[in-house]
């Protein structure tokens, strides 16, 4: 487990040889110890084809690779930070989310589209991040950024969950997303302009919302 | 449910936090208060302007940085007193016979017991002696000692250590993604690449962000002078040698 | 009842059971079980209501939220604060209301100087009857407690709301006078008397008044 939460706001992560992390540029706020940073285009994994898989998915949040032996504090713009632990399973969180995470985890995107039918391809346009959504996998830890902290809300064959899709962080497990057009939904949500969209979740996982309807 | 705890003038904590946002003080006799950071007091307080009328004598005794003068008031009385700033987190400090250097717009307020200087890095505050003050932070502070390479945007201060020295990391100016960077440009300016190296003994004090909190004119500083560094209108940027391709605050913004 | 629940400190929880609340526009961002959500015109008051607040300026977009489940309600990651009504009055700028029980009154009056230092209109929304009601502040608020022995002084960019009996004005306790033409030269204050509970944020708007 290489993430430690500092505060609210600020995590520390253990870098030792031969294991490295991959983190948002610009989110390094301290290091002890020889450590370095190299900038990432391809976020290290995918090589030329998943640059430009990401391209196009314009989840081009720039990464980079953190390597070496020492201590390495993360944080970015005065953004709570929570710690998600991946045992096996996927996270789908859109990219500009995600302050650091392990580099043994398996990077993918993923179009929505292929969950939602038409609907889903829409709901990146909504939230404004591309068709594509980042998916990460395996055993490891993700630290990741929401507006005001998060609260996970559990998702259950019985009890789906609707979400404003401004508030969505991030969600894990068996779950179908369903984003929708629903009439006089625009004073539920609010904010921005354009149409106003539910994301119905359904089936088992979690979903993380975070408290506040403005992207990062 | 729980209920909220209500404060009155005789439960309000005396000369500590109410929440992580707001200090309260327990004013009896003088503190030096920078404009806009009273949120509410009880008590009987006046509020004089720096630089004016009868308290001349102390204000030569701790305040030392003339230009800053508009900026901050001196507040004078019997009563609780509390301070904010815009819901940043807020922490005091005890200084023993110490000194601490902290961002100019960070500092709130400070004990007339304590002698504030201009730092000799642009946009820091010096504080000597012994007494308590209170500072903003943008998230909580955390307190990590040297050596370490800091970020310049996430500093907040430094007690008893010597002043920083800039530091560049070459490892990221190297190989593929370095030469692209050094021909085209694109490539960040952020804090991967150059940080201040503390050294020695003393504590470093660090924010939860890279966002600054709006700055403080720290003035204008001496008149320019042989031997003594420059020192910026703005404090907010650090004084360093622009790296080829650097575009500031623009590549910044849009994370190339 | 609603019953009022915050999960964390910036987001409000409402468990619903055939019940309704009434809530800022946009400030939902989840709920599970049957909801329904409806525009109300002018704070839920009515025809008349709607014209007190065209005339008034308070304006204050709410929808009624409907259901059975639970709704989560949320505003710009601001602290969320419950209070308690049982029979008083709470006073409170519009823009810091996000959600009241169904069952308690709103409306609108005149709180004189203090809202146009404020640039929030001359008036006041207010909060009546028994039950729970949710308060927007920017960090967390503190409750300050007015008696006539201890009156208190807040600056008006930090005020969000109070109960009680109080009597508030403005005084300008603050000798700036070698500042004149500086652009800060006067603050201001609002200085409550009385009996009741004062809630103020860490955190100053923009006013033209408290520059200490």
């Amino acid at each position: 487990m290489p993430f430690r939460l500092l505060n609210s706001r600020m995590v520390e992560a253990q870098v030792v040889p031969g294991q490295r992390l991959f983190s948002q540029r610009g989110a390094m706020l301290a290091y002890k110890g020889d450590v370095s940073f190299t900038p990432s285009i391809t976020g290290g994994q995918g090589g030329v084809m998943g640059m430009i898989g990401r391209r196009i998915a314009n989840e081009a949040t720039p990464l980079m690779t953190v390597e070496g032996n020492g201590t390495v504090m993360f944080g970015h713009g005065g953004h709570h930070v929570h710690v998600i632990e991946l045992s096996g399973d996927t996270l789908y969180v859109e990219a500009d989310r995600l302050l650091a995470f392990d580099g043994t985890l398996q990077q993918g995107t993923m179009f929505m589209g292929s969950q939602g039918g038409v609907m889903g391809m829409v709901r990146g346009q909504v939230t404004g991040q591309g068709l594509f959504t980042t998916t990460l996998k395996g055993h490891g830890a993700v630290a990741v950024m929401a507006h005001g902290g998060f609260i996970e809300l559990p998702i259950t064959p019985q009890r789906p969950v609707v979400v404003d899709p401004q508030a969505y962080v991030a969600h894990r497990g068996d779950v179908r997303n369903k984003l929708t057009a629903a009439l006089g939904w625009r004073e539920v949500v609010g904010r921005g302009s354009g149409e106003a969209f539910r994301l119905e979740l359904s089936g088992t996982g979690t979903v993380y919302v975070q408290a506040s309807e403005e992207k990062l | 449910m729980t209920s909220p705890v209500i404060h009155d003038a005789s439960t309000l904590p005396s000369n500590d936090n109410v929440n992580p946002y707001a200090f309260s003080v327990d004013l009896k006799g003088q503190w030096f208060l920078q404009k806009g950071k009273m949120i509410a007091y009880y008590g009987q307080i006046n509020f004089h302007g720096i630089g004016h009328g009868p308290l001349d004598r102390l204000i030569a005794g701790s305040f030392h940085s003339p230009l800053h003068a508009a900026d901050w008031v001196v507040a004078e009385g019997q009563g609780k007193m509390l301070l904010a700033d815009r819901s940043f987190d807020v922490n005091s400090y005890d200084l023993e016979d110490g000194n601490l250097t902290v961002r100019s717009g960070n500092l709130l307020a400070f004990e007339p017991t304590l002698s504030l200087k201009q730092s000799i890095i642009p946009g820091f505050l010096t504080l000597i002696g012994t007494g308590k003050f209170v500072a903003a932070s943008n998230g909580p502070v955390v307190f990590v000692e040297p050596p370490i390479r800091v970020d310049p945007q996430a500093l907040v201060g430094w007690a008893d250590c010597p002043s920083p020295c800039h530091h560049y990391d070459h490892q990221y100016m190297r190989g593929v993604m370095g030469g692209v960077r050094r021909l085209t440009g694109l490539g960040g300016a952020s804090g991967e690449e150059h940080q201040f190296e503390f050294v020695g003994a003393g504590t470093v004090l660090l924010q939860s962000t890279e966002q600054l909190m709006d700055e403080i004119a720290t003035g204008d500083g001496p008149p320019p002078e042989a031997g003594v560094p420059p020192h910026a209108s703005h404090g907010n940027q650090p004084m360093t040698p622009r790296l080829p391709g650097q575009l500031g605050d623009l590549q910044r913004r849009f994370g190339l | 009842m609603a019953q009022f629940r915050l999960q964390g400190s910036k987001v409000l929880a409402v468990d619903m059971n055939g019940d309704a609340v009434k809530a800022k526009n946009g400030s939902m961002v989840a709920y599970e079980g049957d909801m329904t959500f409806k525009k109300l015109t002018g704070g839920g008051d009515g025809l008349r209501g709607m014209v007190t607040r065209r005339l008034t300026g308070e304006q204050m977009e709410v929808m009624e939220v409907k259901g059975h489940g639970t709704c989560y309600f949320a505003d710009r990651a601001s602290e969320i604060n419950l209070v308690t009504l049982s029979g008083e009055t709470l006073y409170v700028e519009a823009s810091n209301l996000l959600c009241t029980d169904s069952s308690l009154r709103t409306g609108t009056t005149f709180t004189g100087l203090r809202g146009a230092s404020q640039g929030n209109g001359l008036f006041t929304t207010t909060v009546e009857g028994t039950g729970q009601a949710a308060i927007l502040s920017d960090g967390s608020a503190i409750v300050l407690r007015v008696t006539p022995q201890l009156p208190l002084q807040v600056d008006p960019g930090a005020y969000i709301a109070h109960t009680g009996r109080l009597k508030q004005h403005f005084q300008s306790g603050v000798n700036f006078r070698t500042f004149i033409g500086e652009g800060s030269g006067e603050a201001f204050q609002i200085r409550f008397e009385g009996d009741g509970l004062v809630y103020v944020q860490p955190s100053e708007r923009n006013t033209i008044g408290g520059d200490i």
